[in-house]
C-alpha cells in the first residue's frame, strides 16, 4: 500500500535509524502463527502488539513468566508486619489503652486492620509492581512514529522484531513476516524528537515548588512561635462560648440581666437551714419583715442613701430584731474555723487584727485613691456585741454594708457563724484586761509585751532617722 | 470469521453443550470500538444536558448543607439523643452497600470465570468509587468538626499526644472504606488503560490526545506489556474479592460489636455482605437498563447480561429475606428480653411502616425474578430495582433508628424526625453520584472494550482458545 511506501521513502530520505520491522496481522490465529515462526526462526528480541491480552501468545513468542507475584507478596507481608507492629506499638506499649478489659495485646482486635492493610500493600505492589516492570509510563516510543500503529488499540495485531536481535536482517525478516501472512510490512524507525523536558516547564515547577512551601512554612512558624496577639482561628472550636458571664447583658430577659436572681422562695441544694440561721434575724414573727422583704427593704435603703442622702429615715438595720447569740456551739474548733476564713475572707481588708489596715487598704493608701474608703476597724465600740448583736454582724457578712460587698456567695452561713465567733474573740483580744490571763501565764506575757514595745520603738526611731536622711540627700526642688 | 448470529438474537436461552453468545450481532473488533466510542465521541445528547444539569443542582445542594452543617453545627439534623446517628450512618450504610457490586463483579466473577462480566464491569466498577466517595461523605461529616478528621489517621500528632484506639470498629471502618476505595480506583483505572489507550489513538484533536495520552501513561500494546497486566489483574482480582466482603463484614461490626439490642448479633457480617450485593446490583441494573438503550450498547449488554444479575438479586435477595426471620428466631430463641422487646418493636412498635416497607421492597419483590419473563422485561427490571434501593434504605434506616431510639432505658426512648437538611444531604449525595456518573459516560470508556473484543475472539474461535496444543492441532 502506499502508506509502506511513502514510509520507506522517508526512512531513505533522512537516514534515520532503524528500530524494528512490523507486519499487520488481522486475526489472533494468524499472529500465532507468524509468532511460532518467528520464535522458531530464532529471533528472540521480537514483540507482538494486539488490541486485548491474546492467550497462548507468551509461549508462542517465548516470552517468560513475570516476577510481580513476588512483589504483591512482598507488599502483602509488609502489609500484616507493618499493621501489627504499628498496633501493638501504638495501643500496647507507647500508649496502652485499657479497653473492656482486654489484653493490651489483643490480637483478635487487630485483624481487621492487618487484613486491610495486607490488601493494600499487595494491591500496590502489584499495581506499582507492574506499570514499573512495564517501563510504563512511557510517552515516546519508536512504535508510534508509525501513523497506521493507532490500530493496535482497535483492531489490528502486529508483530516485530528489533534490529538489535543478534540475527536480525532486514530482508530477512520482511520475507518471513510476506510467508506468515503478514500485511503492510514496514520498518520502524527510533523515535529521535527530543526528550528533554522544556525549560520553561522546569522553571515553572520549581517556582511553584517554592510557592507552595511558603504557606507550609509559615504556618510552621505560627506553630513554634509565642505570639501577643490572639490566636487565629480558622475554625472556632468551642473557643466562644455564646453563654454569658454574670455581668453582662443578654435580650433574652426583659431586665437584660444574664445573671437571674433567684426565683422568690428557692433554696439552693444543701442550704434547707432555719430562717434565721441564714438571716440573722431574731424572730419572723407577724410584725417583723419576712426576710426576703427585709431583703428588698435593705437593697431600697441603699439605694435611697446614694439619692437622697438617706440618715432622714430610720434604717430597717435598727428596727430589725437580731439574733443575740451565735446559734452555734462556740468553742476551739468553731474559733479555729472562723480564724482561717476570716483570713482567707477578711483580713485583706480589715487586716489580720481586725485593725482596718489589710493588704488591700495598704495598697489604696499608697495609690492614694481618693474614692477609697477605709474598712472599718472592727475593734470600735460600736461594733461590740452589746451594740451590733451577733445577728447584725453575721447580716454584714452576708449582704454587705455599704461600701463593703456581701460574702454570701462565697462564704457559706456556717462559716459566716464561724467568722462572727472569731470577730468577737478578735475584739476581745484588743481590749481585755490582763486579769483574764491565768495567773501563771501573766509573767511571760509581761515579758513579751516589754519586748514587742521596745522593738516597735527601736523601729519607729530608725525609720525617722532614715526619713531625715533621706530628706537631707534629696536635692532640693528649684 | 464472522459469527452468524443474528441481531436480537435471544441469548438467554441455554443450549446444552454450547455457550450462549456474549456479543450481539455481526460484530467485530472494530465495531466493539466504535459502539463505544461514540459514545464519548459524538455530541452529548439532550437528554445527557439535562440529566448532567439536574444532578449539578442536586450536587450544589449537597455542598452547601455541608458548608451550612460545617458553619452551623451538628445540630441541623435531626440527631438527637438517644439517636446520634441519624440519617448520616444511614446515608453511608446505604451508599457503600452500592458500592460492593463493582467490584464484586470485576474480582469475583473474574475469579469464577464468568465471562459475561467483560461488558458491564466498566461501569459497575466506576459506580462503585462513585458510590464509595458518596459515603465517605458521611461519616467525614459526621464526626462533627470534620476538620478534624484526619485525627482518625494514626500519625504521631502533637496536639493530641496519643494514637488512634485499634480496638474500635469505628477505627477498622475508615481503614476498610479507605482500603476499599483505594485499590477499587487503582482497579478500576488499570482496566481503563488499553482502552484510554484507543481514545488517544482515535482523537482527533491535539489536547484530546494529549489528555487520554497522559492518562494511558503510553500504552502500546506490547505483548509482554499484556503478560504482566494480566498477571496484575488476576493478582488485584484475588486481593479484592476477599476485600469486597471484609468491607461490609467490617461496617456490620460497627453494630454487632457495640451491645445495643437489634444490633449485637453474630449474623450481622453475612447478612450485611449479602444485602450489600444485593442493593450493589440493584443499583447496577438500575443504571445499566435505562444506559444500554440511551447509548446504543444493546448488542454488548445484552438480555442475558440482565437475566444473570436478576438471578444474582433474586439470590441475595431470598438470603437478606432468610437473614430478616433468623433475627426474629434468634431473638425469640435467645430469652433475651431486650432483643425480644427490640424485634417486636421493630415490626409493630412506631416504626412499623419502615420495617414492612423494607420487607415489602426487599423481600417480596424480588422474588418475581423467579419469573423469566420479569428477568427479560428491561422496564420491570428498573421499577424491581428501585423498589430494591428504597428498600435496602429502608434497611439501614431500620437497623439505626428503630434500636438506637428505644434501648435499654425507656426514659431516654425518642423518636426520630429528620429535619430538611437531612433530606437535602440524602438526596444531594444523589447529585454527587449522578453527576460523576454521567461525567464518565461522556469522558471515559464506558465498555470494558478489550476484554469484550477478547470474549468475542473466545466466541470466534470456541474450540481452541488458551493453550498452544488445540492451535497446534489445527496446523
Ligand atoms: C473588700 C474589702 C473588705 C473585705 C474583704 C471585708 N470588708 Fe468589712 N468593711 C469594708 C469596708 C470598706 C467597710 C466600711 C464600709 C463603709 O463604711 O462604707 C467595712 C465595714 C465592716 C464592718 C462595719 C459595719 C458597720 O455596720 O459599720 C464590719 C463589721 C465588717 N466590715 C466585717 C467584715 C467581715 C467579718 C469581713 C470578712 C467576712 C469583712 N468585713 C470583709 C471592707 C471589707
Amino acid at each position: 500500500m502506499s502508506a509502506s511506501e511513502t514510509a520507506t521513502e522517508t526512512v531513505s530520505e533522512s537516514e534515520k535509524k532503524i528500530h524494528g520491522v512490523t507486519a499487520e496481522f488481522t486475526s489472533v490465529d494468524t499472529l500465532l502463527a507468524a509468532c511460532r515462526r518467528v520464535r522458531d526462526a530464532g529471533y528472540t528480541k521480537t514483540d507482538a502488539f494486539a488490541p486485548f491480552a491474546v492467550h497462548g501468545i507468551d509461549k508462542a513468542l517465548g516470552i517468560k513468566p513475570t516476577v510481580l507475584p513476588w512483589i504483591a507478596l512482598i507488599g502483602g507481608v509488609t502489609g500484616v508486619t507493618v499493621a501489627l507492629c504499628m498496633q501493638i506499638w501504638m495501643n500496647a506499649i507507647d500508649y496502652p489503652y485499657i479497653i473492656s478489659g482486654k489484653p493490651f495485646i489483643s490480637l483478635p482486635a487487630f485483624i481487621p486492620v492487618a487484613f486491610e492493610l495486607t490488601i493494600l500493600l499487595a494491591s500496590f505492589g502489584a499495581f506499582f509492581g507492574m506499570w514499573a516492570l512495564n517501563g510504563l509510563p512511557r510517552f515516546s516510543n519508536p512504535m508510534f512514529t508509525n501513523p497506521r500503529f493507532d490500530r493496535v488499540t482497535d483492531d489490528t495485531f502486529f508483530l516485530f522484531v528489533d534490529s538489535k536481535d543478534e540475527r536480525f536482517d532486514q530482508a530477512g525478516v520482511e520475507r518471513l513476516f510476506a510467508d506468515c501472512g503478514g500485511e503492510h510490512i514496514d520498518t520502524v524507525v527510533e523515535d529521535d524528537s527530543p526528550t528533554k523536558v522544556p525549560s520553561f516547564l522546569i522553571v515553572a515547577w520549581l517556582v511553584s515548588v517554592a510557592l507552595s512551601i511558603i504557606p507550609l512554612l509559615i504556618v510552621a512558624k505560627m506553630r513554634v512561635t509565642n505570639s501577643s496577639s490572639p490566636r487565629f482561628h480558622i475554625f472556632f472550636d468551642m473557643d466562644f462560648s455564646p453563654a454569658r458571664d454574670a455581668q453582662q447583658t443578654t435580650s433574652i430577659f426583659a431586665d437584660n440581666r444574664a445573671a437571674r436572681p433567684d426565683i422568690p422562695g428557692t433554696v439552693a441544694r444543701g442550704q434547707v437551714q432555719d430562717l434565721s440561721f441564714t438571716t440573722g434575724i431574731e424572730k419572723l414573727s407577724s410584725n417583723a419583715p419576712k426576710p426576703s422583704e427585709h431583703l428588698v427593704a435593705f437593697m431600697q435603703e441603699s439605694d435611697d442613701s446614694k439619692t437622697t442622702g438617706g440618715a432622714a429615715q430610720k434604717s430597717v438595720m435598727d428596727t430589725t430584731v437580731w439574733l443575740d447569740k451565735n446559734p452555734r456551739k462556740v468553742d476551739a474548733s468553731l474559733l479555729e474555723r472562723g480564724q482561717q476564713q476570716f483570713g482567707i475572707y477578711c483580713s485583706v481588708c480589715h487586716g489580720m487584727n481586725g485593725g482596718g489596715n489589710g493588704l488591700v487598704n495598704q495598697r489604696a493608701q499608697k495609690l492614694s485613691q481618693s474614692t477609697w474608703i477605709q474598712p472599718s476597724s472592727l475593734h470600735q465600740e460600736t461594733l461590740y456585741s452589746d451594740k451590733y448583736p451577733d445577728g447584725k454582724l453575721f447580716s454584714t457578712i452576708t449582704n454587705g454594708i455599704r461600701k463593703m460587698p456581701g460574702y454570701a456567695g462565697q462564704i457559706k452561713a456556717k462559716d459566716r457563724w464561724a467568722i462572727v465567733a472569731y470577730v468577737r474573740a478578735l475584739q476581745q483580744s484588743q481590749n481585755a484586761s490582763i486579769d483574764l490571763v491565768p495567773q501563771a501565764k501573766r509573767a511571760s506575757l509581761e515579758k513579751e509585751k516589754a519586748g514587742v514595745e521596745k522593738r516597735l520603738k527601736e523601729e519607729a526611731e530608725e525609720a525617722q532617722k532614715k526619713a531625715g536622711e533621706s530628706k537631707k540627700d534629696s536635692p532640693k526642688p528649684a | 470469521m464472522s459469527l452468524a448470529i443474528p441481531n436480537g438474537l435471544d441469548n438467554t436461552v441455554e443450549k446444552p453443550g454450547q455457550r450462549a453468545p456474549l456479543v450481539l450481532g455481526d460484530t467485530t473488533y472494530h465495531d466493539i470500538t466504535e459502539t463505544v466510542c461514540q459514545v464519548a465521541e459524538r455530541p452529548p445528547s439532550k437528554s445527557w444536558v439535562a440529566g448532567f444539569l439536574v444532578a449539578f443542582a442536586l450536587l450544589q445542594m449537597l455542598g452547601l448543607t455541608i458548608a451550612y452543617l460545617l458553619y452551623t453545627g451538628v445540630g441541623v439534623w435531626g440527631n438527637r439523643s438517644p439517636i446520634f446517628w441519624g440519617w448520616p450512618i444511614v446515608n453511608f450504610v446505604f451508599w457503600v452497600g452500592i458500592g460492593h457490586a463493582g467490584t464484586l463483579i470485576s474480582a469475583i466473577l473474574f475469579l469464577f470465570r464468568q465471562e459475561w462480566r467483560t461488558s458491564i464491569n466498566r461501569a459497575a466498577e466506576a459506580m462503585t468509587i462513585f458510590a464509595v466517595a458518596c459515603a465517605g461523605t458521611f461519616p467525614g461529616i459526621h464526626v462533627g468538626r470534620a476538620w478534624l478528621a484526619f485525627w482518625l489517621a494514626p500519625y504521631p500528632s502533637l496536639n493530641l499526644w496519643m494514637w488512634p484506639q485499634f480496638r474500635s470498629p469505628l477505627l477498622w471502618d475508615v481503614f476498610a472504606v479507605s482500603t476499599y476505595g483505594t485499590v477499587s480506583l487503582l482497579f478500576w483505572y488499570m482496566g481503563m488503560v488499553p482502552d484510554l489507550a484507543t481514545f488517544r489513538d482515535r482523537s482527533t484533536n491535539k489536547w484530546r490526545r494529549m489528555a487520554y495520552g497522559l492518562l494511558s501513561l503510553g500504552w502500546s500494546g506490547s505483548s509482554r506489556h499484556w503478560m504482566r497486566y494480566e498477571k496484575a489483574y488476576a493478582l488485584l482480582a484475588a486481593f479484592a474479592a476477599p476485600l469486597v466482603l471484609s468491607v461490609h463484614t467490617i461496617v456490620s461490626f460497627d453494630f454487632a460489636v457495640s451491645q445495643v439490642p437489634g444490633w449485637h448479633t453474630t449474623i450481622f457480617p453475612p447478612y450485611f455482605v449479602a444485602g450489600a450485593i444485593f442493593s450493589g446490583f440493584a443499583m447496577v441494573l438500575t443504571l445499566m437498563v435505562p444506559a444500554r438503550s440511551m447509548l446504543g450498547l444493546e448488542k454488548l449488554i445484552t438480555i442475558r447480561h440482565m437475566d444473570n444479575m436478576c438471578k444474582i438479586i433474586l439470590a441475595t435477595g431470598s438470603i437478606v429475606g432468610l437473614a430478616y426471620g433468623t433475627e426474629f428466631f434468634i431473638a425469640w430463641y435467645g430469652q433475651v428480653g431486650e432483643e425480644q422487646f427490640a424485634f417486636t418493636n421493630r415490626a409493630f412498635g412506631p416504626y412499623w411502616w419502615a420495617y414492612w416497607t423494607m420487607v415489602t421492597c426487599n423481600v417480596i419483590s424480588p422474588q418475581l425474578f423467579w419469573f423469566k419473563k420479569f428477568r427479560t422485561t428491561p422496564w420491570i427490571i428498573v421499577v424491581i430495582t428501585i423498589f430494591v434501593n428504597i428498600g435496602m434504605w429502608f434497611e439501614r434506616f431500620v437497623i439505626v433508628c428503630t434500636s438506637l431510639s428505644r434501648d435499654y432505658l425507656p426514659s431516654a426512648w425518642a423518636y426520630f424526625s429528620p429535619t430538611w437538611v437531612d433530606w437535602a444531604m440524602l438526596i444531594g449525595s444523589f447529585g454527587l453520584f449522578f453527576t460523576l456518573f454521567l461525567l464518565f459516560c461522556r469522558l471515559m470508556p464506558v465498555i470494558n472494550m478489550s476484554e469484550t473484543k477478547s470474549t468475542l475472539a473466545k466466541q470466534y474461535h470456541m474450540a481452541h482458545l488458551d493453550d498452544d496444543h488445540a492451535a497446534a492441532t489445527e496446523h
